[in-house]
């Protein structure tokens, strides 16, 4: 649906269904580079599943307009905005990658509007390498490239998809594509500059679900469970032989892992 | 297009892994019209698109889906979806974009069932075309009117081997908000990858060389990804809402997919152009082999193209790679490992000679196809393009004495004394 935020046009996808505020919301946020369309096999699913389901492209990202945020920060208090002028009053957030830091930062700044966490394919730090930064400005379909590339585990790359005849990598790039040209520096910058994530892990009270990729190469294993083991209440899933865009190379055990965890709330 | 793996690894790899269950190093053929459910939770997923997966095999299948996936591997896309045969996907995919009212610029020079789709049958459900030189940037873009919904072209032209200027006509129809389509039949990703020149639809009819063995007759419509559907409102079938799905928004629940969605969604599931799995499992073979194959059509074209072009029978010979083909220039630049294996070629006495060969030729087959291992020949005025009116014949760029050659991959000497032996005999006829 269409929603104007702060004077600006943003596209907030609800899996196909009406959203109504009042339900079981559950807001996904995509990763660095990336939009709603990151959450494909989750977004449809679970809206039919009964849950009020919220996808917002961010600035400058996917269907929305204006200029690309600069902090995770912002992108926290952005989402605290958007819940306020829908009139939400609580959310369960799923975050993938760079989502997982506003997910953390939002569940440690507004506990009382947080009621879980789903993180997947996160840590509490994702810092960018300066060649990659600078690439993301310099020469960003080379940066797309090589970032989807990285992003997906062995068996994506031989392009054996759930959606018959997809590809992944040939989507991921035209997804990455989509965005405002400046959109990835933007999320590059934010995510290498926030230094909070373990101080926010820590004090997180919220049920935390974290699903891991057994083979990221964006956000290594180690350090995602170095983020289970720092939040109170964590369950850890681990999926074997998996890359970094776990929500499209693993849907069915990703949507199962969620399903398990919000049934059990 | 990235990723690890290149062209030669792809047309092996890509599309499938083997099922951890029984470890199936070859592409399983899952002769299959239906699946079961895991439940009622599971079915309702399916038939809503809140996951991936099967549900009928007029609609996807898993032998099927690893074809589709392994050439849009090749192709550098975003998707594909495969049909009975490359008029399925042709047709299928005009269907989806177009509705009755509209309008398709189109070559004027190319296959005649692609002509006679344009020409004969989509006019009776109100979607009509003009036909242009594809050769003339300038005629394509003074024939785009407010209602224009596509371009349409071969790369190669059939059997005419006219070369379209790609990148220019990309540009065109970017400028126009409109996307361009092309039939790649003749060139497989491995010449070309047209959406590397900005083209945003392609056809393969993988009867010819990406099956390449003449024994299966298949489709496919690959999806580039790279075109706006919503960027003004001529699509309303891609970014407008569906009939069913709760009014399904395709462009924005699919975004660069969305043409393969809607095809699929509508296209497979209400015209049902289905592939078998059996005739899917043929065409993967072909494909593995497809860069070897390939290689060697060219090599084997560069030396007929020698002999046909130092024999005293023949009256004239024509392959873009030739310095005298109008398209010679742009086919260097564009297709730098080839202008396809298609050679066209008259010879001295016209229609009775020309029949005289083909029916003296022994190795090579006198058939309706091309891009088979085997060499092939037609007379395309009295068969494939029979069906065509004078007129259009003349501007297709056919003529009367035309032979059109589709080399294959034997001992291309076998080839030539078979074609000695045959254009002997056309001699005899012409004398007679």
């Amino acid at each position: 649906m269409k929603h104007v935020l702060h004077g600006t046009k943003i596209h907030l996808a609800t899996g196909g269904r009406d959203f109504d505020p009042a339900g079981d919301v559950l807001v996904m946020l995509h990763g660095s580079g990336q939009n709603h369309l990151s959450w494909i096999l989750q977004s449809r699913h679970f809206a039919h599943q009964g849950h009020s389901v919220l996808v917002p492209d961010f600035p400058g990202h996917g269907l929305s307009e204006g200029t690309p945020l600069e902090t995770i920060e912002d992108m926290a208090a952005w989402i605290i905005d958007l819940l306020d002028s829908l009139s939400v009053k609580t959310a369960c957030i799923v975050g993938h990658s760079q989502g997982c830091l506003v997910s953390i930062e939002l569940a440690t700044r507004y506990p009382d509007r947080i009621t879980h966490l789903v993180l997947i394919a996160g840590a509490m730090a994702i810092p960018v390498n300066e060649v990659l930064l600078d690439m993301s400005e310099q020469a960003l379909e080379k940066a797309i490239a090589m970032l989807t590339s990285f992003g997906h585990g062995p068996e994506a790359h031989k392009y054996d998809h759930s959606l018959p005849g997809h590809s992944f990598i040939g989507f991921g790039e035209r997804l990455m594509a989509v965005n405002n040209r400046n959109a990835l520096k933007a999320d590059f910058t934010a995510c290498n500059n926030y230094s909070n994530g373990r101080a926010a892990a820590a004090s997180i009270s919220q049920p935390t679900l974290c699903i891991l990729a057994h083979k990221d190469r964006n956000t290594p294993l180690k350090f995602g469970k170095m983020m289970a083991e720092a939040i109170n209440d964590c369950t850890l899933e681990i999926i074997k032989n998996a890359g970094h865009m776990l929500p499209v190379e693993r849907p069915l055990e990703v949507n199962a892992a969620m399903r398990t965890f919000l049934g059990n709330r | 297009m990235s990723g690890d793996y290149k062209f030669d690894t792809l047309s092996l790899h890509a599309g499938h892994v083997p099922d951890e269950t029984h470890g199936s190093r070859a592409v399983p053929i899952h002769q299959t019209t239906s699946y079961v459910f895991k439940d009622s939770d599971h079915a309702a997923a399916l038939y809503n698109m809140e996951i991936g997966g099967h549900l009928y095999s007029r609609i996807s299948n898993p032998t099927v889906a690893v074809l589709e996936q392994r050439v849009a591997a090749l192709d550098g896309a975003v998707a594909a979806t495969a049909t009975a045969s490359g008029m399925a996907a042709l047709s299928t995919t005009l269907l989806t974009i177009c509705s009755q009212g509209d309008h398709i610029v189109s070559s004027s020079r190319m296959y005649g069932a692609n002509i006679n789709l344009m020409e004969n049958t989509l006019p009776r459900f109100g979607i009509t075309t003009s036909f242009v030189d594809p050769c003339d940037p300038d005629a394509i873009k003074a024939a785009i009117q407010d209602n224009t919904k596509l371009i349409f072209g071969e790369v190669i032209g059939n059997p005419g081997l006219d070369i379209m200027d790609v990148e220019k006509v990309a540009k065109i129809a970017d400028e126009a908000g409109i996307p361009l389509i092309l039939d790649c039949t003749f060139n497989t990703p491995w010449l070309l990858k047209p959406i590397d020149l900005g083209a945003n639809i392609i056809i393969h009819s993988l009867t010819k060389w990406m099956g390449g063995h003449g024994i299966a007759i298949g489709g496919i419509a690959v999806d580039a990804g790279n075109f706006d559907w919503g960027r003004n409102d001529k699509f309303p079938t891609i970014a407008g809402p569906h009939y069913s799905m709760n009014g399904i928004n395709f462009y924005e629940e699919f975004g660069p997919a969305a043409f393969t969605a809607r095809f699929r969604a509508e296209g497979m599931y209400n015209l049902g152009p289905s592939l078998s799995p059996t005739n899917a499992f043929h065409i993967l073979q072909g494909l593995e082999t497809l860069p070897l194959r390939m290689q060697r059509h060219m090599e084997n074209t560069a030396k007929m193209l020698e002999f046909l072009g130092n024999h005293e029978g023949v009256a004239w010979v024509r392959h873009p790679n030739l310095p005298d083909h109008p398209g010679h220039e742009l086919a260097k630049k564009m297709l730098p490992r080839g202008a396809g294996s298609i050679i066209v070629f008259g010879l001295k006495g016209g229609r009775d000679a020309g029949r005289a060969f083909i029916e003296s030729v022994d190795l090579a087959s006198h058939l309706a196809n091309v891009g088979d291992a085997k060499t092939l020949v037609i007379h395309p005025a009295s068969t494939t393009h029979s069906h065509i009116s004078a007129e259009a014949m003349i501007e297709g760029g056919l003529s009367d004495d035309m032979i059109r050659l589709s080399v294959g991959l034997e001992d291309i000497d076998d080839i030539i004394a078979d074609f000695k032996q045959g254009l002997k005999a056309a001699s005899r006829a012409t004398k007679a």
